[in-house]
């Protein structure tokens, strides 16, 4: 983007002079002005349509009336806004509007936050000339969750506009002529699109609204808190509506929070989660083999008790601890003090490390941050984007509207890298978007970026200085990348060399280029090498350290960034930083007034090997849910069962929290105040919207009350006084902006990654990685996130279940005819691990040859997954299987 | 600011004034009501509650919940009343009704006549004329949380103060024949 200063323009509104850029429109100019031009297709979001006529000035010298919505300001333009002419005019279109407007106001879900009404109120008489009658639609069921009144719609098209200009999903479309156009969905079946709840909260009248809220409120009922959602990194702002204790509705204000309103089917429609009838409301304690009911101090002094008799009799290693990166910074931080300090062991693990680590690892180690270098604007203002290894539409929705953005308004190039085929669908697919898409193979994701790296390489698109600076780094890969050839790259990885050198070509020409890497790299066996190499590739087109360039890795869960940072895991002390770094040891032990463990940490898969061999004896866990979401091989119930202590802080009774000693009931997002970190490394306030269901408490609160209990405590007033802790352990933590401030390239970890850094495991990283071969069939199975699933939250929201409730088997059209699979019929799934039968769904965008299973409801289909751990990272991989599929009849 | 003060100069008092005070003349001008019913007696109580009074027609008592000739409710749970009422008397939850789908109504609707100022305030928001004041004012009670009225007992004061009843709205203009109506081919709301 080029960064110069746009020329502006001076015009009058109503008498009163207003300097705006060139191209402003003269609605938004009047709006600086504190003139409001009522208006109905009019969204600074969407491109102007000007089909509503409701934005009518007097533009002197211009014959007509204007519309403002779609009027460019000129220099010394004169408009007026409130002439009689112009009153005029608003009266009449009003009227026609009302000519066939239902009387519908008193049930109408709108009434009180209603444009038209608080139009009508402003500019016509109190009756209607019109006694004819009014013109009546048929009613059709649209959907589970979306609910439309066709009479009520003023056909401004702002809903088919947005659905197509900002979500690019297309599911809505302008039906019939004239008055008689009406708003719908394509197919003879109800809605079925991404539910991201945009039309709703785009319609300026009642005509599209929430069924899940239908008839449960009115506006001035509701109480309102700004929060944060806690289903992706992505961390949109949400605001929350309840009346009296009543979860009612969620959505999110035009340029508020790094969404700007937008949201995703789960930010809107998957709040009903804490209010679940489900939540545990009491602590609960085993007597005699069952859970029973506790009182709070019971339950606590058990564990106080408990924990003691256990740290006496073994130590202080013999406990664990393993907390969910969905609990906000404050729950993170005093849970790992609380491990670190009370019972004094660094064996704590959290569920970043399922794959964020390998992240904030590759960043750390090549360019000296945890944190990306780029932030959402980066991405909107990119000229080219890489996007490796994410379905992003589906994982991280407010990013993907991000990267949409950039192609579709700023025309920046796109190439995708992942698991997916390009295909017109009910949601919307990126790689529609993409100028490059390498289909991939999930366990190809290395080899294709090696292509990559080597068509830079060869094509002599190196950044001439480097070489020059670093000459060591650039022979070295240079070497190691012609040791590859190209057949065996194609033969591997099924793409072309031309499509290589062609991407190739388009990364090196943009002046801001942005990687953003998901799932199905992090997620997956040698991530962390993945990312170094793209980091690499930044570094070969010299754009690693240039404005508006970098890589950012897509955290999964909404706080996996605040969970590194917090020091949630066993190789990281708040910072984060590495146990063996003394100046933040001394550090924090000044703060803390007491010495940290020395001893070294232990991951989720050490636990549990521990616990397993019987050298753990404690371990509390908070949030998460080992024995429901691992597959079996990993042992993780057995493990469990030999401990002398469990202790479950959760929301819901999970298959871990059944087995525990103690389950203490844990306060949802909905219900504390904290921060969480968003994968930006943005740090957002969450507030409180309803009291603590039951008597459940936040979590940090717990482990204070424990510290008490065990004689060396912790204790906080609030949230803020955590914090306030965190910001004297880690500088300036969290300065709740309304922007983040990306951190620098540290160029002296970047220079000595380049001098010698990079070179231990050059040989490993740069090598073709053979696929495993395993006696299982030929399909590879994968368990994906879907869009309308995310955490342990969602399958208990009542919103996101009646849009996807069960587990089916996404299939390539030709792999089903061949199979000869119907859609909707019965399929047996097999390998050597098991075998499930479930039903197949048939899906162009899924790559032949490979099958997706939702994993939120991956129950008997997890046994089917390989279990495989990093050696090097202790990152378990389990979202991968190799299988053969069957026909049932 | 300032307010100039200007005394009156004392007028010397005349005869006529000395004769007032020695008669006690103002006293008797103030005891004249007093002085003429005690002549002309005529007893103005009302032996209540064995005699009543006559109301005058617009008279404003006990709220009562309306219903179409047909028996079904008139309201349809839009809360205009709750948000009309300066003393907070009502509440209302409104919902889909039963069997009805997208047909609106209220569920539940309280009004805590403890508060209330009879004001009428709520019947003139009401858009579908659900609200009416009834002439009914005795309702002193020994415990006052029976004048914590629920829907049903709303609707049967109703009932028996309103015996004459209106028709549909859509009966009564077709030009809204589309108001809060019913579709029966449409799945209900889930909850
Ligand atoms: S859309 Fe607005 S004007 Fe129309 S019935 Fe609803 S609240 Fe009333
Ligand atoms: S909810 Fe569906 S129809 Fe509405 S804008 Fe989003 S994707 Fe489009
Ligand atoms: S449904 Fe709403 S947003 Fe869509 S055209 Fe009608 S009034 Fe506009
Ligand atoms: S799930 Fe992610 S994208 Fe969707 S609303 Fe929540 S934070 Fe935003
Ligand atoms: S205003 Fe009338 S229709 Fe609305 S809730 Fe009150 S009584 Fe019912
Ligand atoms: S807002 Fe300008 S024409 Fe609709």
């Amino acid at each position: 983007m080029p960064d110069q200063k746009p020329e502006t323009v001076r015009l009058t509104i109503d008498g009163t002079t207003v300097a705006v850029p060139k191209g402003t429109l003269v609605i938004e100019a009047a709006r600086r002005v504190g003139v409001m031009i009522p208006h109905f297709c009019y969204h600074p979001k969407l491109k102007p349509d000007a089909n509503c006529r409701m934005c009518l000035v007097e533009v002197e010298k211009m014959p007509k009336l204007q519309t403002a919505c779609s009027t460019p300001v000129a220099e010394g333009m004169a408009v007026r806004t409130a002439t009689t002419t112009v009153d005029d005019a608003h009266k009449s279109v009003l009227e026609f509007i009302l000519a066939n407007h239902p009387l519908d106001c008193p049930v109408c879900d709108q009434g009180g936050k209603c444009d038209l009404q608080d139009f009508s109120h402003q500019y016509t008489p109190t009756t209607s000339r019109f006694t004819e009658t009014k013109r009546i639609f048929q009613k059709e069921y649209f959907s589970p969750l979306i609910e439309t009144q066709m009479n009520r719609c003023v056909q401004c098209l702002r809903c088919v506009r947005y659905c197509d200009e900002i979500m690019d999903v297309k599911a809505l479309a302008p039906v019939g002529r004239g008055t008689m156009t009406e708003i719908k969905h394509f197919g003879p079946h109800e809605l079925d699109c991404e539910f991201c709840g945009g039309c709703i909260q785009i319609c300026p009248v009642g005509a599209i609204t929430s069924r899940l809220s239908m008839y449960e409120y009115r506006p001035w009922m509701l109480k309102r808190a700004d929060t944060i959602c806690t289903f992706c990194g992505d961390g949109c702002r949400i605001t929350v509506q309840t009346k009296g204790n009543e979860l009612i509705e969620v959505n999110s204000a035009h340029g508020a929070g790094r969404n700007n309103g937008d949201l995703c089917a789960r930010g809107f429609f998957g709040f009903h989660a804490s209010s679940d009838a489900d939540r545990l409301t009491h602590p609960l304690i085993r007597r005699e083999g069952k859970l029973v009911e506790a009182t709070w101090e019971d339950a606590l002094e058990y564990v106080a008790e408990q924990a003691l008799r256990l740290k006496l009799a073994h130590s202080a290693d013999a406990f664990g601890g393993l907390i969910t990166s969905r609990c906000t910074n404050e729950d993170l931080y005093v849970f790992q003090k609380f491990m670190r300090q009370v019972i004094g062991t660094n064996r704590i693990d959290s569920s970043a490390r399922y794959g964020h680590l390998n992240g904030v690892q590759a960043l750390r180690r090549v360019q000296g941050t945890h944190r990306w270098t780029i932030a959402f604007e980066d991405i909107v203002a990119a000229n080219a984007l890489l996007l490796v290894g994410t379905n992003i539409t589906e994982t991280s929705p407010i990013t993907g509207l991000k990267v949409k953005e950039a192609v579709k308004k700023r025309q920046a190039s796109l190439v995708t890298m992942e698991a997916l085929q390009p295909a017109i669908d009910t949601l919307s697919n990126i790689t529609n978007l993409a100028l490059q898409h390498f289909p991939t193979h999930p366990a190809q994701f290395g080899n294709t970026v090696l292509g990559l790296t080597k068509a830079v390489i060869e094509g002599n698109l190196v950044d001439a200085t480097l070489a020059q600076q670093a000459p060591a780094f650039v022979q070295r890969l240079t070497s190691a990348l012609q040791g590859i050839s190209w057949e065996n790259l194609e033969a591997v990885t099924g793409q072309t060399r031309t499509q290589w050198t062609e991407t190739a070509k388009i990364l090196a020409g943009a002046n801001r280029l942005v990687i953003l890497v998901g799932n199905g790299v992090l997620r997956h066996p040698g991530g962390d090498a993945t990312v170094t190499n793209l980091l690499d590739l930044l570094i070969l087109l010299g754009k690693l350290d240039k404005p508006g360039c970098g890589l950012g890795p897509l955290a999964e869960e909404n706080n996996d960034q605040g969970a590194v940072e917090m020091g949630a895991v066993a190789e990281f002390f708040p910072g984060p930083a590495p146990l063996d770094d003394q100046p933040v040891r001394d550090r924090i032990a000044t703060v803390w007034r007491e010495e940290l463990p020395r001893t070294p940490g232990a991951s989720l898969t050490e636990m549990l090997a521990a616990a397993n061999k019987g050298s753990l004896k404690a371990l509390f866990v908070v949030g998460e849910n080992p024995v429901g979401t691992l597959p079996a091989e990993a042992q993780a119930a057995e493990a469990l069962g030999k401990l002398d202590l469990l202790v479950c802080q959760e929301l819901f009774l999970t298959e871990t929290a059944a087995m525990a000693h103690v389950v203490l009931p844990a306060c949802s997002y909905m219900e504390k105040d904290g921060t969480f970190t968003n994968s930006e490394g943005h740090v957002q306030g969450v507030r409180q919207a309803i009291n603590p269901v039951g008597d459940s408490r936040p979590d940090w609160e717990m482990f204070s009350a424990l510290s008490v209990l065990m004689g060396s405590p912790l204790e906080y007033g609030d949230a803020r006084e955590i914090l306030k802790e965190i910001r004297t352990v880690i500088p300036g933590y969290g300065l709740l902006g309304p922007t983040p401030t990306p951190p620098k390239v540290d160029q002296a970890v970047l220079s000595g990654y380049l001098t010698q850094g990079f070179a231990g495991d050059a040989a490993t990283r740069y090598a073709v990685s053979q696929p495993r071969q395993t006696g299982d069939g030929s399909f590879t199975l994968m368990f994906v996130q879907t869009l309308f699933h995310s955490g342990k939250l969602s399958t208990h929201s009542k919103g996101l279940l009646q849009l996807q409730q069960e587990g089916f088997l996404s299939i390539n059209p030709e792999d089903a005819a061949r199979l000869d699979l119907a859609d909707g019929g019965q399929v047996k799934v097999s390998n050597s691990r098991g075998a499930i039968t479930t039903t197949v769904k048939i899906r162009e965008r899924v790559p032949a040859g490979l099958l997706w299973f939702p994993e939120h409801f991956d129950g008997e289909a997890k046994q089917l997954a390989e279990w495989t751990i990093d050696p090097r990272t202790q990152i378990p991989y389990f979202k991968l299987a190799h299988v053969s599929l069957a026909k049932v009849s | 600011m300032n307010v100039a003060v200007t005394t009156q100069p004392k007028r010397k008092p005349s005869f006529g004034d000395w004769l007032k005070t020695l008669t006690f003349y103002e006293l008797l001008v103030g005891m004249k009501a007093t002085l003429t019913h005690l002549l002309n007696y005529k007893p103005i109580t009302l032996q209540y509650p064995h005699e009543k009074r006559l109301l005058p027609d617009n008279y404003r008592g006990m709220l009562a919940l309306l219903r179409y000739d047909d028996g079904t409710e008139k309201c349809v749970g839009c809360d205009l009343c709750e948000a009309a009422c300066p003393s907070r008397v009502i509440r209302v939850v409104s919902g889909e009704v039963p069997g009805e789908p997208t047909k609106r109504y209220s569920k539940e609707y309280y009004m805590d006549m403890t508060r209330c100022l009879f004001c009428g305030l709520c019947v003139d928001a009401c858009p579908v004329d659900a609200l009416g004041m009834t002439r009914e004012f005795e309702w002193a009670v020994y415990d006052k949380r029976q004048l914590h009225l629920n829907k049903q007992q709303l609707l049967a004061i109703g009932d028996r103060s309103f015996p004459v009843r209106e028709k549909r709205l859509e009966l009564q203009h077709p030009n809204v024949a589309f108001f809060n109506v019913t579709f029966k081919h449409l799945p209900q709301k889930e909850n």
